[in-house]
């Protein structure tokens, strides 16, 4: 038993607001009843401390499995401040998009600008066909001549070279006649001595 | 806390790890079978991790964890009431101040099992959980009143098994 104006199991599960603990601590020394009363519930306490925890037969681990794991597009929802990021670099990237590939305006040119567009071309494709020709004939006179010199200059030398040889022929006949005719002076004028 | 409420699984996992025990053994003493407190347990992290962004305020997180257990534990209990009846007619147990440790233990563990499931359930979550009675009520979802009654009548019970007024004679 104790005295029913003080709340002891209030006091004894540490519920009691300042003022009200205040006064059953003033009160339990002159009480023998509530000094008892609340040593039963301290040795109540001691016995249910007795039953302890008891360890976890197995641990709980099936949050690791990737199955429970919130998809990007959840984590993204679920955060304000990432979806107002998320959202301004979609618009960003909506607009560079859009940018890239939209179309090049095409200017359609008119019907004489096409005739005059086109006579140049010719005039251009025409001058640069005559300059190609030209070369081109330019060229193979330049090859026509070098020929024609490397001839008459391998004629000429080949003239000159028989005419050495023609000369040399001369010269050696007329060595011969004459080589006769002093023996045929010699043989007279020994023919002449000896009559 | 925050972490695992963006959808940190590392985290969460920190946090089950923290609290799985406390669940676990508030489980076991209230639906009194190892394997239905594992799988609850099981059942209330999960429910937990799955509606965690739900929660606004994160230092009210160990009450909100055990208002689920709290869930999941009484639904289980309302499944099997028959049974839980029964067993709630088992003998008392002598005094705890003639018992050896052992003795004593099982001597709580009977005179728990006694009590009605609310009045245990109060007095789980005080004595061995620590809530404070405003936190208790939040988890039951009834009037601080409520729980303090429950808690003082157990209380009032278990002091009769666990520590009887001794009479002349005794010791």
């Amino acid at each position: 038993m104790s005295c029913s104006e003080f709340d002891l199991k209030g006091y004894f599960l540490e519920e009691l607001p300042g003022e009200e603990r205040a006064q059953v601590e003033a009160h339990l020394p002159a009480c023998q009843e509530c000094r008892e009363e609340l040593a039963r519930l301290r040795l109540t306490d001691a016995a249910m401390m007795t039953l302890r925890d008891e360890e976890i037969p197995q641990r709980i681990a099936f949050v690791s499995d990737k199955v429970f794991e919130p998809a990007w597009w959840q984590r993204l929802w679920q955060s304000a401040p990432r979806l107002g990021f998320a959202s301004a670099a979609m618009l960003a990237a909506a607009i560079f998009v859009h940018a890239f590939t939209r179309p090049a305006p095409v200017i359609a040119p008119s019907g004489v600008e096409t005739a005059e567009v086109e006579r140049m071309i010719e005039r251009e494709v025409a001058r640069r066909l005559d300059t190609a020709v030209a070369e081109a004939v330019a060229a193979a006179e330049t090859r026509n001549e070098e020929r024609t010199a490397g001839l008459l200059q391998a004629a000429a030398e080949q003239f000159e070279m028989q005419r050495q040889a023609d000369l040399l022929t001369v010269q050696e006949s007329f060595d011969y006649l004459r080589k006769q005719m002093n023996v045929s002076y010699m043989a007279s004028a020994y023919q002449e001595a000896s009559q | 806390m925050l972490q695992s409420r963006d959808g940190d699984v590392e985290a969460y996992n920190h946090l089950v790890s923290r609290w799985e025990k406390r669940v676990y053994n508030y489980l076991l003493r209230l639906v009194r079978d190892p394997e239905d407190s594992l799988d609850l347990s099981q059942d209330v992290f999960l429910k937990a991790y799955q509606s965690l962004r739900r929660l606004e305020d994160p230092a009210r997180f160990s009450a909100w964890l055990f208002r689920i257990a709290h869930n999941e534990a009484f639904s289980l209990l309302r499944k099997r009431r028959p049974e839980t009846e029964l067993a709630d007619q088992a003998p008392p147990s002598p005094p705890a101040a003639k018992m050896l440790p052992v003795e004593t233990s099982l001597a709580v563990a009977s005179a728990l099992n006694r009590l009605s499931e609310d009045q245990r359930e109060a007095v789980i979550l005080k004595m061995y959980q620590g809530f404070k009675f405003e936190e208790i009520a939040g988890i039951l979802e009834c009037p601080v009143s409520t729980v303090k009654s429950r808690v003082y009548t157990a209380l009032d019970l278990l002091k009769e098994t666990l520590a009887p007024i001794e009479t002349r004679g005794d010791a």
